[in-house]
């Protein structure tokens, strides 16, 4: 499993079919048949046990050097994270699902060295690239505020379920580090799924599917968040994307209101002020627009 | 501009002194007839031939007539014009950029991104040459500053649209980090599009290279502190009045400084805005929530006081909802916290419908804690009926809520209805996958209250297996008591070690880098020492206990349960007054620690018939704090007994033999 030949060939063996036209990791990344046949596996009753095909198939192919492939796995976590999530209350064999989550956290581990990754919050009376400010004392430590946005990671060979919540959070915050990579599908599915973790305003249907709330605990949270944002406010032109992560991020809000996380309600409430901003013509005249005077002159 | 079907009306040309309207050129355009409408525009005005494209240009731009601009502006050569350009001459080169300007402007508006951005760049590259050292305000004239300006703010735009984000963002870095003399305006937007742009690409773009930056300046090491400083520089012109108050500029910081948990910082904004941005109950919303994020709940619920005082805006659901979950937590807030829960109750109506059984869970919440400072029984009694119906709707609502199951349970445990409280805490457990550490410790405390001890030892062996290195110490400890319950003192022993090692290497694994979660599940190491000391003092080893509490107190100096510890050994050596004042003491430092209260009403009768009424309050005191207290119980009947009242002493004694066996080997309390 380490060319996307020998990979592609794995795969035609556990779906109905492979186009021709899929040969390379980015055909196999963004090939829509493909991802969808995958994802309509992945969302089967019967998937995410231990001696599943395709959770093997996305094991092994996490593990291939080329990172191109590793992107084709980050794909699908979406699915496997929302699937997985769901399932837990059903007691179900779901080491299928689990093996990929936990390969996905231990790259991660060993990447960073098991190291926290933190940030600084300057504060202004130094000053920085962007701004220098009068009268400072140019000799006096910058005050940062160092804060944490994913702390320490400690190796785990198995999936102790206190634990969970935290692999399940790297993982995403895996797929957030390589997001612009991924296609429009895969983040439109994410988005769905938070709408069916946050459970927040019960739906007739939903209620049908007995869909529960799934418990929503910082460290899933806050990289769902991020990838939200992405998904709100980056640099794409999908309508549909933009009205999933719409929905997505009304839904969290909700659940934060629901379950008082004061964090979670100040980032969903920006957001959906944001969002109602940005559609207001008022609010967004567009300056780089030549003089539109009646008199035209030189 | 879209087009219009009738020109505004009035629309002119105006150079060299002369006005016409533009009716009879825009015919012509309309036509096709690009020349007959230079030469007459020329003929009329005194133009030459580039002036003359560029008004038609413009012309045909606002007309929202895309395609034939390109077609006028093509007309000119405008890549020889920019590379004859002179910097003295401003006017020429005005007339130049815009042309390419609005070349660039055209092909936007065609969708062609990466066309218009090089057209664009090449603006911008123009003006590099003209002032190599950068523009300053003196040198420039204000129509070419005007061009310069749109250009440099529309260029990162074209790049993010043609998807050249590498490039976009060099492009930001090259706008703010150099002299282009933009307005205040016009650099603040270009920081906020920059910013959110780092926010939300997802581009794992190099940080600023320190290059030409003044010595010592602060330099950000990735996206998301370059955002969050652009984003505090906005802010602090906003607060120096420099730029106009942009809310979403707010909100972006929002965002980005809560997801770093860092709202203490946001805190500080909010409190430097100028008065009128916000709706001061609004403000103070934002800023309780900010305070309840990082852990600051009393300073939370005081701002919430003010937000939801009658006059201001009493029925917000959001800060009642936070106010009432704050005073859940504190026995002497939750009467208060009640008042905000039943009107949240109440306003849970329409849209807000969705957080009923949230406003009814914070209700039973409240009037579970209120009853445990309640000191007349009645009332007790009647707050925990309140209590438990107000959870039972809550469930009712939310059938598959945890955190309300999980309370359910804990509320049965405590009335030792232990049946109940076991369904709910397998349910628990069931539903979060055993995710959650306190439901593992709830259902092996309702089998130890059960005297299931191997039950609750299996189960807490189970929960080992679930639990992470640094999560395991209340595991352990409830194991080694659990151990103590079986009569396997010397396993017991072994566990405590076991818990002291990982105590220790733990406080030396984290050191600085502890966060809140961890630090609220550590058992602490003078827990273990207090632990051992209990254990051999129920083995009569007094020397080892001398030991263990002598550690303990290194830990802790003053500490209600060591002194209840040395006093229990004071009793067995005989030393009467030595035992009495230690337990006094224990009280007098923690009012609420029962087992010194009880250990005093076991003494007191000792000195005869005078000290009973005193015992007998005392043990009335402990059994409001702990109704369920079986040797409590014990004790006060024994009281009544030595004081003749035989009826109440019965009632006593048969309360105490109803909970013989049903005391956990850890208050339930120490689960939440």
């Amino acid at each position: 499993m380490s060319s996307p030949a020998s990979c592609i060939q794995t795969l035609s063996s556990i779906l109905s079919s492979v186009p021709s036209s899929v040969s390379s990791s980015s055909s196999l990344l963004h090939d829509p048949t493909i991802s969808a046949e995958i994802s309509s596996l992945l969302r089967h009753p019967d998937s995410g046990s231990g001696d599943n095909n395709l959770c093997r198939w996305l094991y092994d192919t996490f593990h291939s050097p080329d990172p191109d492939l590793k992107l084709v796995v980050l794909r699908y976590v979406p699915i496997i994270a929302g699937v997985y999530l769901t399932r837990i209350a059903l007691r179900k064999s779901l080491a299928g699902f689990e093996a990929i989550l936990l390969a996905l956290y231990a790259h991660e581990t060993t990447a960073r060295d098991g190291q926290p990754v933190s940030v600084n919050v300057p504060d202004l009376s130094h000053p920085s690239i962007y701004h220098d400010p009068k009268g400072s004392a140019k000799t006096k430590a910058t005050e940062l505020n160092l804060a944490v946005i994913s702390p320490t990671l400690e190796p785990h060979g198995t999936m102790r379920s206190s634990r969970r919540a935290r692999i399940v959070g790297v993982a995403l915050e895996l797929y957030y580090a390589k997001i612009s990579q991924m296609p429009v599908s895969s983040k439109i599915e994410f988005c769905e799924f938070c709408d069916i973790w946050a459970a927040s305003q019960k739906t007739e249907e939903a209620k049908a599917k007995k869909e529960r709330m799934i418990p929503l605990p910082w460290e899933l949270l806050q990289p769902s968040l991020r990838i939200l944002g992405h998904c709100l406010l980056g640099s794409h032109n999908s309508k549909e994307l933009l009205a999933a992560a719409s929905s997505a991020n009304k839904s969290l809000y909700h659940r934060s209101l629901h379950d008082i996380d004061a964090k979670a309600i100040l980032a969903t409430g920006s957001l959906l002020r944001i969002e109602k901003m940005a559609s207001d013509p008022i609010l967004n005249v567009d300056h780089t627009e030549p003089d539109m005077s009646n008199v035209l002159s030189l | 501009m879209a087009d219009d079907d009738s020109p505004p009306q009035g629309r002119q040309f105006s150079a060299n002194g002369t006005s016409i309207p533009t009716a009879d050129v825009e015919a012509k355009l309309d036509k096709g007839n690009i020349q007959e409408a230079e030469s007459s525009l020329r003929e009329r005005l005194s133009l030459n031939s580039e002036e003359a494209r560029t008004l038609l240009g413009r012309l045909e731009y606002q007309r929202g007539n895309v395609e034939s601009a390109l077609r006028v502006l093509d007309g000119i050569d405008l890549q020889s014009a920019i590379q004859g350009l002179q910097p003295s001459n401003q006017k020429a080169a005005k007339l130049v950029l815009e042309g390419v300007y609005l070349k660039a402007k055209s092909l936007q508006k065609l969708g062609k991104f990466t066309e218009a951005a090089k057209d664009c760049t090449s603006v911008l590259d123009a003006v590099g040459k003209i002032f190599p050292q950068g523009i300053s305000d003196a040198q420039v004239e204000s129509p070419l500053q005007e061009t310069v300006s749109k250009a440099v703010e529309l260029l990162p735009e074209l790049l993010k649209l043609a998807g050249n984000y590498q490039e976009a963002m060099a492009t930001y870095r090259r706008v703010l980090l150099n002299p282009w003399n933009l307005d205040n305006e016009c650099f603040a937007r270009i920081q906020k599009a920059f910013a959110v742009f780092l926010l939300h690409s997802g581009l794992e773009a190099d940080p600023p290279s320190l290059g030409a930056q003044a010595e010592g300046a602060y330099v950000p090491k990735n996206n998301l502190e370059e955002a969050i400083l652009l984003l505090l520089v906005i802010m602090q012109k906003v607060h120096q009045g420099v730029v106009q108050w942009d809310p979403s500029v707010m909100d972006h910081l929002m965002y980005a400084l809560s997801l770093c948990s860092q709202t203490p910082v946001l805190s500080k904004q909010l409190e430097e805005l100028k008065p009128g941005l916000f709706h001061r109950t609004e403000r103070w919303n934002f800023l309780a929530l900010c305070c309840s994020g990082a852990g600051q709940n009393k300073a939370a619920l005081n701002i919430l006081r003010k937000s939801l005082h009658i006059n201001e805006k009493p029925n917000d659901l959001t800060a009642l909802l936070l106010a009432a979950k704050i005073c859940s937590e504190d026995p002497h807030l939750a009467a208060e916290g009640v008042g905000y829960a039943q009107r949240a109750v109440d306003n849970a109506k329409g849209v807000d419908e969705h957080l009923k059984g949230a406003c009814l869970r914070m209700l039973g919440l409240c009037l579970g804690k209120q009853a445990k400072v309640s000191s007349s029984d009645f009332e007790r009694s009647q707050l925990q009926n309140g209590s438990l119906k107000s959870l039972d709707s809550a469930l009712s609502l939310e059938q598959d809520n945890p955190d309300i199951i999980f309370e359910l349970g804990v509320h049965y445990a405590e009335q030792r209805n232990l049946n109940t409280a076991l369904h709910f805490a397998k349910k628990y457990i069931d539903i979060t996958g055993g995710s959650e550490l306190k439901g593992w410790r709830l259902l092996a405390l309702i089998l130890s209250a059960q005297q299931r001890f191997a039950e609750a030892e299996t189960v807490t062996d189970a929960a080992l297996d679930e639990t992470g290195k640094w999560e395991q110490g209340p595991l352990l400890r409830l194991k080694a008591k659990l151990k103590v319950s079986q009569l396997r003192p010397m396993e017991a022993i072994d566990t405590y070690r076991h818990l002291l090692a990982l105590v220790q290497a733990q406080r030396k694994a984290l050191g600085p880098m502890k966060t809140d979660s961890q630090v609220d599940d550590k058992v602490k190491e003078f827990e273990v020492w207090y632990g051992l000391a209990t254990l051999y003092s129920s083995l009569s080893h007094w020397k080892d206990v001398e030991v263990c509490v002598q550690k303990a107190r290194e830990m802790k100096q003053y500490s209600a349960e060591l002194l209840h510890t040395e006093g229990c050994m004071h009793e067995e050596r005989g030393e009467f007054q030595e035992a009495l004042s230690s337990h006094i003491n224990a009280g007098l430092l923690d009012p609420l620690f029962v087992p010194s209260k009880v250990r005093i009403g076991a003494l007191l009768p000792k000195m005869g018939s005078i000290a009973l009424p005193v015992a007998r309050t005392v043990l009335s005191d402990a059994l409001r704090i702990e109704p369920t207290n079986r040797k409590a119980w014990y004790h006060l009947g024994m009281v009544h007994k030595a004081d003749g009242r035989l009826a109440e002493a019965v009632d006593c004694l048969q309360a105490a033999s109803m909970l013989e066996d049903s005391d956990p080997v850890e208050n339930f309390r120490s689960i939440l």
